[in-house]
């Protein structure tokens, strides 16, 4: 008997956010199929590959990131090179310097690191916070305030914070709101509920579902993606259909397969290619599993990921 | 599984307001009530304009249009005995929502309501009987299979009958009860789907007793695998039931919100 193909169609898709603002913008979302599943349907906007920069530079940075940015000194430099690592869509800036557990900098001073970076590219910018509540509440307000007409993405409005981070980036200065929950499929929808609820409009919300290293939890990450993508289109659930954004690189680089060192792990060998592999499994594993976009800061993990997209899509 | 689609029965000219909406061509109460079930979370609407001999072709295009132009194409079940005016309603019918409900065909006098689903692309709703309620399972089964291969042979998909096991009152017939609730278990095992007037059990009961049994009958029910229910949607106890029993039944996604949505 002859094989007939029966494509699995849905009468609901995911929706389009677009991010940016003039050439460079980018759209996530707005397919009507599984990830990848194009012998399904069409996936009009290929899954797109972010480069995180941070405001506190390099750090202990592995060799060839140091290289990549070499004499780049301020994060609106490193961001100018982040823009043309081949296969990049768009930048992610990374606020941590304003953790009150850390270099504690003022609002002002991480405000003015986010118009600098905002002034220095064209592509499509993310502009992420420092992750301590309080702090992200007001920070992300000013950094939505301060790139008015940007067209950037926040994250994240967390459940104790998504009120100001909503109102602030998704109603007053109409930017993109990413809702961020821990791994936790109740929470995502909650979230873009009571998000919605304040008045942001579901075409302004991404979510980040979170995720975790190849190897630590992740089929947890694998079932919860899945389950969105099957509520969003199977059951035409629209409090699921926001696009998804996963920020991977800050997962996979703070676990010990990327961190030890070849001294304490001389079997392991080389500790960049360690992180590099992580960094691209992880995010394969994602975007096989749902998401719309991956943050990642190694320029052989950006090319990679972004070569393996382009044959699938 | 799909989420469990309820039919508010609220817009019947049983209602002297309706009634004389209807009468009158009057839109204002037809509005009001489709409003308040849609805002209660009615998926589709019914539209019992009564047997209508006379005006019906007329009252039910209009009413179609006045109900779909309002509330964004919102899928409708055309409920009465003429099925021209049914024919009719159809004939202006937008299914961008979804496709049109007949209500409702039997295995007696009114089979070729089947034959009207047909021959329109509709959904239509199959009693199981033909005439009286059927004595027993039996009986129920002979009925729904006899429709289900009448609509078949008319090319229609199984899953466009929906079989109405014919609900029924608790003060009288209390001992028929678990059989209603094992027939939906077998058409359910059949892979069709299923609706049916509900609150049926509770008739001539306290009006507070009512949502307490008609809560309790749903969500038994949900459990055999009935699809949808034409109810009452401003029965708020009615729908956090179904809510309930669809996040039980993984037919919707929890959330803490999730009686809001």
């Amino acid at each position: 008997m002859p094989f007939n193909q029966k494509p699995q169609k849905f009468n609901a898709t995911i929706n389009t956010v677009e991010i940016g603002c003039g050439e460079k913008a980018i759209k996530l979302g707005g397919e009507s199929v599984f990830p990848f599943y194009t012998f399904d349907g069409p996936i009009d906007n290929a899954p797109k590959v972010g480069v995180e920069i941070s405001d506190l530079g390099l750090g202990d940075a592995v060799p060839g990131l140091k290289e990549f940015y070499g004499d780049a000194a301020t994060p609106a430099e490193m961001a100018k090179k982040a823009e043309a690592m081949e296969g990049a869509d768009f930048i992610c800036l990374r606020l941590e310097g304003g953790d009150p557990n850390g270099e504690n900098k003022s609002v002002e001073e991480l405000v003015a690191v986010a118009k600098e970076v905002a002034d220095a590219v064209t592509c499509p910018l993310v502009v992420e916070g420092c992750k301590n509540v309080e702090k992200d509440a007001d920070l992300l307000a000013k950094v939505a305030d301060a790139l008015q007409g940007k067209n950037v993405l926040l994250l994240s409005a967390r459940e104790e914070n998504y009120k100001a981070v909503g109102a602030a980036a998704g109603l007053a200065y109409n930017q993109k709101v990413g809702a961020e929950s821990a791994v936790d499929i109740n929470l995502a929808k909650q979230l873009n509920v009571v998000t919605t609820q304040l008045g942001v409009k579901a075409e302004s919300i991404v979510m980040n579902v979170g995720t975790a290293a190849a190897g630590y939890g992740y089929e947890y990450v694998v079932s919860t993606m899945d389950r969105i993508k099957a509520a969003a289109l199977s059951q035409d659930d629209a409090m699921l259909q926001m696009p998804i954004i996963t920020p991977v690189a800050d997962e996979t680089w703070n676990v010990k397969e990327s961190m030890a060192s070849e001294d304490d792990m001389p079997e392991w060998g080389s500790k960049e290619e360690r992180g590099i592999a992580m960094e691209i499994m992880t995010a394969s594993a994602d975007l096989a599993a749902g998401s719309n976009a991956v943050i990642l800061k190694h320029p052989q993990s950006v090319a990679t990921i972004s070569k393996m997209i382009k044959e699938l899509v | 599984m799909a989420k469990f689609i309820t039919i508010g029965e609220r817009i019947h000219c049983i209602s002297p307001a309706i009634r004389e909406a209807m009468a009158t061509r009057n839109p204002e109460a037809i509005l009001k009530r489709a409003k308040e079930q849609l805002e209660a979370g009615a998926t589709y609407l019914d539209v019992n304009i009564g047997p209508a001999e006379n005006d019906g072709e007329d009252l039910m295009k209009w009413a179609v249009q006045l109900l779909q132009e309002n509330f964004d194409n919102v899928p409708l079940a055309l409920d009465t005995a003429n099925k021209k005016a049914i024919e009719a309603g159809i004939s202006v019918y937008n299914r961008a929502k979804g496709k049109p409900i007949v209500n409702s065909a039997d295995a007696g006098d009114r089979m070729s309501y089947i034959d009207l689903a047909a021959a329109n692309d509709a959904i239509v709703i199959a009693l199981c009987s033909n005439g009286p309620i059927a004595a027993d399972n039996d009986e129920r089964m002979v009925h729904c299979q006899t429709m289900l291969e009448h609509g078949m042979m008319l090319g229609m998909e199984p899953t466009d009958l929906w079989f109405d096991p014919l609900f029924v009152v608790v003060k009288g017939m209390q001992d028929k009860q678990m059989e209603v609730l094992e027939a939906i278990k077998m058409f359910s095992d059949m892979g069709l789907n299923s609706t049916g007037g509900l609150s049926n059990n509770s008739n001539g009961m306290p009006k507070h007793i009512r949502p307490i049994m008609d809560s309790a009958m749903v969500a038994m029910c949900m459990m055999q695998g009935l699809t949808s229910a034409i109810v009452n949607p401003c029965d708020v106890r009615l729908m956090e039931t179904i809510k309930s029993c669809d996040v039980f039944k993984n037919n919707t996604l929890y959330a803490d919100s999730y009686l809001e949505l």
